[in-house]
């Protein structure tokens, strides 16, 4: 050994390198001993860093190990010897450190140091692989004396995968038998099967196997051999967990009942975790095989020492792989029962909430895997609008019960064919997102199903469809939002263009709530006569034909066909003694898909705006009808009977002015205030930008309800919808009456017609125009109403007379009543927090003729007459 | 049954302001000066939205025709309507001018007597018209009331109509004299068209000269307008009433839901009108668009400057009804808000005896009138109201008082002595007056609480706490 002088430098760093090596001072030993210890593994390394060229020289050609390339190529090829999966790795490591090294002008001998640290490295990691527990064995084989102590922080071999782990507190959770047998005393000290056999067996073991001398008793418990010492005991219980749980798992993978896609490739993902389990218990049966065909020849007892392969060592090797072992039970137990959404939410709470990075990253991968079957049903609801879900497991799902009763409309394909579950949304979107695709998928279903656009679907499906997976978020939210923009603008220009909604809203607006007012007009007209009649005479064809007579003559005839054909006039259900008017009704059909935002429900509201209107508007048209034979009449007729009844008209008029001026403002508010204004609101919000189906329909919805609240047709406290029906019989009352008088003027004017013309007659035949007889047989009702009160000598006037009276008592009746009720509805009108409303009680009392109800407690307020 | 109207136009301002208004529906429809509707009309994106056949029918070659009969007792007017540009839309047997051509010498008692002489081909034509529509709703007549064929002629025909078509509705837009009318006689004329007026019509629309001449001047800043450009204003009213009729919507689809709200009894059946803005093509200084507000239109409706009639009304004048009708971009809130503001400043003032209030009819306006299909747009929002004021009662009195003044002096009383309806002596003139005095009476009563109920009792639901004191004014 030539001691040449060696440069401090080469000194300083030969001993940091051994500094970190070797510890300071071990617990067993006093600082005498650590110092010679130092002192001899830095006497070693000098000679060895020395002689290393030498040694080498002596078993290959000469100034080989000064060559630094061929030393580190040297070293290059024992690492990819070793076969490990990282050599690949350490080797290019190498070779950026030997780069390093050569660019170091100041160190000569590069070779050698090279050559020493790879012998350095070798024996360390040797000492790796013979494991722990040989204390003392063979110190000479160890050329550093460095003694080995746990959690020193050199680099040990672990499974793959796992390496971030900390060491963890040993968890006493194997198998309860285990301790039975421990309690019952079946082990018993020495005897037994040696470590050997032991080991022999273990690899069997902990695939779960039965052996000799571990015989598994069933699934979760393991049969130790009764005759082993104590610390053999507790060393095989350690080992007995990764092995009942590696059973348990295996089963788990194995089992074939289906719980559903997530729940097969949750068992798949396991059963690759257990691949890589049994990698390493591969890995560790290669190591016991060549300890013992080393130990086979030697002494038994001991040998196993020496090869570095001992129980302990197999507890340490195993530890890793039985915490992740534990964690898939934990995790498998935990998902026993649950499925898709529900399981996933459980996997990723603990790739999210669990503190400990191992089981977050494990988890993290275990989500990766399982998540393709969602994710590929996720895919085929956003981009084809399919549920493809056979195990229920997406957080959509069909509405089976639904299929019958609901009949084939397109409301219970919107609204009911699908449900959102909101405990199957895995946690891995939130529940908005959940939404969102839930929509997306329902549109998409609708478009194909309902509007039968399949075609766009498919092309849309092929465009934009983009392969989702776990993790990538960013992406998944940016193509969800791009399929749902797409969707939602295909679906609502479907509704627009193919199914002309727009249309058809304007379509009910004008024909069910009176819009179109020339065609409503002359239906009321030609149907006027029918509809008098009672119910049960009235024929469905008259009805239809009257229909299509109002259709041809009004500007309807211009609207669209398709409209024209919806519309259907029809009869309610008949009820008891009712007339033609009670029962008579428009309809407009409304079908698929449409019926989706017009649905049922809205078709309802629709009736029954229409029967409100339709009975204001039958109101108008009495009175007006009335109004125009008193109008004209009053040119002739009227005005030849003036001096009898003058009077009685003038009241007449002032009433039916009244009426009319009633209905013509509640007509206003209505057709006005109450359905522009909410048609402008509907209006609005379909308009809006980010408007959906789902906006549509409750925009829809919020329209009509607005028509019927102010509508006066209920949802109030008050009855409105009872008053004014009141009101509306009072005045078709009325209407009646005023008609009887016309009836009388008529007579009336017939009766004097006559006289004149026997008067002119008798004139011409030269005899007296007017007798006395005359005077009695005829009517003394051309003078004043008082002296034919006291012409008591013919019955006729007096009955003629009574019936006026009891006219006349009618109509003061008719129209104190229609006073009355006008008064309270003003009255409660004024309560009424709407704005709207209230508006309606002033333009009903415009110049304050009436006086509220309430108001009449007021001083000063006049008593009714 | 689209409710047709037959329009008569009689005398030359009747059909001055006839061709005028015919001109301004053929505008407002879209149909051209041979009758054809325009291509944009027939096929655009409008067509169909208005209803031509209230007051146009059309011929077997699809022309619109209009529902008018052209009557003068004197060829100039119709001639040159005869030579215009709107020559071709109007039926020629329609139109009647008398052989004679001599005309009725501003003397009604001409008219009057010459209508009798060629009443036979004149009703033949009116009763073919009424043959030809399936639901007549009723008659309008134009006319003016001072000068001879308008009112004498006129003036018979409404006698006519009435025995014949006892429930039709019969209209009328009667010009009224102005207060410096050259035609002296012209309150013999009126009072005489006035007793037809009151009991054989069912609503006149009172227009009077004067009250034109004064908007045209005012508000249009023409200093002596022109005739044409007074019936521009007359046709503007005649369009703007009847465009409910023309554009259905809600309501007010037919003359009756018009008068009906109007008229509450009888004899108060004269209406006033206000416009607002006015603009025309007639009209220079009109052109300028004017961005109207509904609150703007409504609150200027009520002003008597723009009322086209020059009552004077007193105290207790007060409406009867009243109906705006607004055309354009109106919104019900709108209406709804100038409503409130209305009554709240009580910018009018209602009948005690029964509810009124202004009532508000929203119409579209004709889309042709618009760009592209008209080089300037109509202003955004205009109205018509149409109002039964008691203060035309005035307007009767002033007439009333006019007579008054020439019979004293039994002035130019000879021509009418010699026609025959003064053959038996003057006894007309005594019983036109006595029906004006007591539809001057029935006015003033109107603006009582008491009206409806007369003398005796005493209607204690007129709430409105107004005077009691019996009637008046009779």
């Amino acid at each position: 050994m030539s001691t040449t002088a060696p440069p401090t430098r080469l000194d300083s760093a030969l001993s940091s390198l051994l500094s970190r090596l070797i510890p300071d001072r071990l617990p067993h030993e006093s600082q005498e001993q650590a110092d010679a210890r130092w002192e001899a593994a830095n006497e070693r390394a000098r000679s060895l860093i020395n002689s290393a060229a030498d040694a080498e020289a002596d078993e290959s050609s000469d100034g080989r190990w000064e060559d630094v390339e061929f030393v580190a190529e040297e070293l290059r090829r024992r690492m990819r010897d070793e076969g490990d999966d990282d050599g690949q790795e350490r080797a290019q490591r190498l070779g950026g450190l030997v780069e390093r090294l050569q660019a170091q002008k100041v160190l000569g001998r590069k070779g050698g140091i090279l050559w020493f640290l790879g012998r350095v490295a070798e024996d360390m990691r040797r000492e790796e692989e013979e494991g722990e527990g040989d204390d003392g064995d063979d110190e000479g084989k160890r050329l550093l004396g460095v003694p080995r102590s746990r959690g020193m922080g050199s680099p040990r071999a672990r499974p793959v995968g796992e390496r971030a782990t900390g060491p963890r507190p040993q968890e006493a959770s194997v198998g309860a038998e285990q301790k039975d047998d421990i309690a019952n005393g079946r082990v018993e000290q020495g005897g037994g099967p040696t470590e050997a056999a032991l080991m022999r067996d273990l690899p069997f073991t902990l695939q779960g196997l039965s052996s000799t001398n571990l015989a598994f008793e069933d699934d979760v418990s393991l049969k130790l051999p009764p005759t082993l010492p104590v610390p053999m005991i507790a060393l095989l219980h350690a080992l007995a967990e990764p092995a009942l749980l590696y059973r348990s798992l295996a089963k788990f993978a194995e089992k074939s009942e289906t719980g559903g896609l997530v729940s097969q490739s949750l068992q798949s993902a396991i059963g690759m975790e257990l691949r890589s389990y049994l990698t390493l218990v591969a890995q560790l049966e290669g190591q016991i095989r060549r300890a013992l065909l080393s130990v086979d020849d030697q002494a038994p007892k001991g040998g196993l020492g020496k090869t570095g392969v001992t129980l302990k060592r197999l507890v340490v090797w195993t530890r890793d792989a039985t915490i992740a072992l534990r964690l898939m039970s934990l995790i498998v137990e935990s998902s026993r029962g649950k499925k898709g959404g529900e399981l996933i939410s459980c996997i990723h709470d603990y790739a999210t909430s669990h503190g400990d990075p191992f089981v977050h990253t494990f988890a993290e991968r275990l989500l990766g895997n399982i998540t393709k079957p969602f994710y590929s049903m996720l895919r085929r609801w956003v981009y084809d609008g399919e549920l493809e879900d056979p195990y229920q497991e997406f957080f959509v799902h069909e509405n089976s019960d639904n299929e019958d009763g609901m009949g084939p409309g397109a409301t219970s394909v919107w609204e009911h064919k699908y449900a959102l579950k909101p405990a199957m949304v895995p946690s891995i979107m939130t529940p908005d997102f959940a939404n969102r695709v839930f929509l997306i998928g329902k549109s998409l279903n609708f478009i194909r199903y309902s509007c039968a656009d399949s075609p766009w679907i498919e092309s849309h499906s092929l465009t934009s469809s983009r392969e989702l997976s776990y993790g990538d978020t960013a992406t998944l939210s940016s193509s969800i939002d791009t399929a749902y923009t797409a969707v939602m603008a295909r679906l609502l220009s479907l509704m627009e263009t193919k199914f002309a909604l727009f249309t058809h809203l304007t379509a009910l607006k004008k024909y069910l709530l009176l819009g179109q007012g020339d065609f409503i007009a002359l239906l009321m007209e030609s149907l006027a006569d029918n509809l008098d009649q009672p119910a049960n005479s009235q024929y469905r064809h008259t009805l239809t034909a009257q229909l299509e007579h109002a259709i041809r003559n009004s500007n309807a005839q211009h609207d669209n066909a398709d409209v024209l054909r919806r519309l259907d006039a029809r009869m309610l259900e008949l009820s008891h003694g009712e007339i033609g008017w009670d029962v008579f009704t428009l309809e407009y059909r409304i079908d698929s898909p449409l019926d989706v935002i017009v649905t049922p429900w809205a078709s309802k509201q629709y009736l029954k705006v229409f029967n409100f209107l339709w009975r204001v508007k039958r109101v108008e048209f009495a009175l007006g009808t009335t109004w125009r034979k008193c109008m004209t009449g009053a040119r002739g007729v009227l005005a030849a009977v003036d001096d009898k009844l003058g009077a009685d008209w003038k009241l007449a008029r002032g009433a039916m002015a009244e009426m009319i001026h009633f209905v013509n403002q509640l007509q206003w508010y209505i057709l006005f205030e109450v359905i522009e204004a909410g048609c402008e609101g509907l209006q609005k919000s379909i308009r809006k930008p980010d408007a959906t189906l789902d906006t549509l329909i409750s925009a829809h919805t919020a329209y009509l309800k607005s028509i019927t609240r102010k509508g006066l047709l209920g949802g109030g406290a008050i009855d409105f919808p009872t008053q004014l029906h009141e009101l509306l019989k009072l005045m078709l009352s009325y209407k009646e009456a005023a008609d009887a008088l016309w009836s009388i003027s008529i007579d009336e004017f017939g009766r004097r017609q006559e006289r004149a013309a026997k008067i002119e007659t008798r004139t011409k035949a030269g005899r007296w125009g007017l007798t006395e007889a005359d005077d009695d047989a005829s009517s003394l009702s051309t003078r004043s109403p008082i002296p034919a009160l006291l012409s008591m000598g013919n019955s006729k006037p007096l009955d003629e007379h009574a019936v006026l009276e009891t006219l006349r008592q009618r109509l003061r009746g008719l129209r104190g009543d229609f006073r009355a009720k006008i008064t309270v509805l003003l009255g409660d009108l004024r309560d009424q927090p709407d704005t709207d409303m209230r508006f309606l009680g002033v333009v009903m009392n415009f110049n304050d003729v009436y006086q509220p109800a309430r108001r009449r407690r007021a001083p000063g307020g006049k008593t009714k007459g | 049954m689209p409710r047709e109207i037959i329009t008569l136009q009689a005398g030359q301002c009747g059909n001055s302001v006839g061709s005028q208004f015919w001109q301004q529906l053929c505008q407002e429809h879209g149909i051209n000066q041979d009758g054809n509707l325009h291509p944009y009309a027939a096929e655009g994106p409008h067509a169909g939205g208005d209803r031509k056949d209230v007051f146009f029918y059309q011929s077997d070659d699809t022309r619109y025709i209009p529902r008018a009969i052209l009557l003068d007792l004197e060829p100039r007017v119709i001639d040159s309507i005869l030579s215009g540009p709107y020559k071709n839309i109007y039926n020629p047997e329609n139109v009647y001018v008398h052989k004679s051509g001599t005309g009725a010498g501003n003397n009604w008692a001409a008219g009057y007597a010459m209508g009798e002489t060629i009443q036979d081909e004149v009703l033949d034509i009116i009763d073919r018209e009424a043959d030809g529509s399936d639901s007549l709703e009723g008659f309008m007549l134009l006319h003016s009331i001072a000068g001879g064929t308008g009112s004498g002629l006129g003036s018979f025909l409404l006698e006519r109509l009435n025995d014949r078509f006892p429930k039709k509705l019969i209209q009328t837009y009667s010009v009224f004299p102005g207060n410096q009318d050259d035609i002296v006689v012209q309150p013999y004329n009126s009072l005489l068209s006035l007793r037809r007026l009151t009991q054989n019509a069912d609503s006149v629309v009172v227009l009077d000269n004067g009250a034109l001449s004064r908007i045209a001047a005012d508000t249009l800043h023409v200093q002596e307008p022109s005739f044409a450009q007074t019936n521009q204003l007359v046709s503007t009213v005649m369009c703007a009433s009847t465009a409910t009729l023309r554009y259905p919507g809600y309501m007010h689809n037919d003359l009756v839901g018009i008068v009906a709200s109007l008229i509450p009894t009888p004899r108060c059946h004269f209406l006033q009108t206000s416009y607002t803005p006015f603009t025309g093509n007639n009209v220079e200084a009109a052109k300028l668009v004017r961005k109207t507000t509904v609150l703007d239109v409504m609150r200027r409706l009520l002003q008597p400057k723009n009322r086209m009639v020059s009552a004077n009304p007193s105290k207790t004048s007060c409406y009867i009804s009243i109906l705006n009708i607004i055309m354009g971009e109106a919104d019900p809130t709108d209406v709804h808000k100038s409503l409130l503001r209305i009554r709240e400043r009580q910018l009018a003032t209602f009948i005690p005896w029964g509810p009124a209030s202004i009532q508000v009819a929203l119409s579209r306006t004709s889309p042709y009138l618009q760009p592209p299909y008209s080089s300037r747009p109509p202003p955004r929002v205009s109205g018509l109201m149409l109002a039964n004021h008691t203060g035309i009662a005035t307007l009767f009195k002033r007439i009333v008082a006019q007579y008054d003044m020439l019979r004293k002096r039994n002035a130019f009383l000879e021509q009418y002595k010699r026609e025959e309806p003064f053959r038996d002596g003057l006894g007309e003139f005594d019983e036109a007056r006595t029906v004006a005095v007591d539809l001057i009476a029935e006015y003033e009563a109107a603006e009582k609480a008491n009206y409806l109920s007369g003398d005796g009792e005493e209607e204690a639901e007129t709430g409105a706490d107004r005077r009691t004191d019996g009637v008046t004014g009779r």
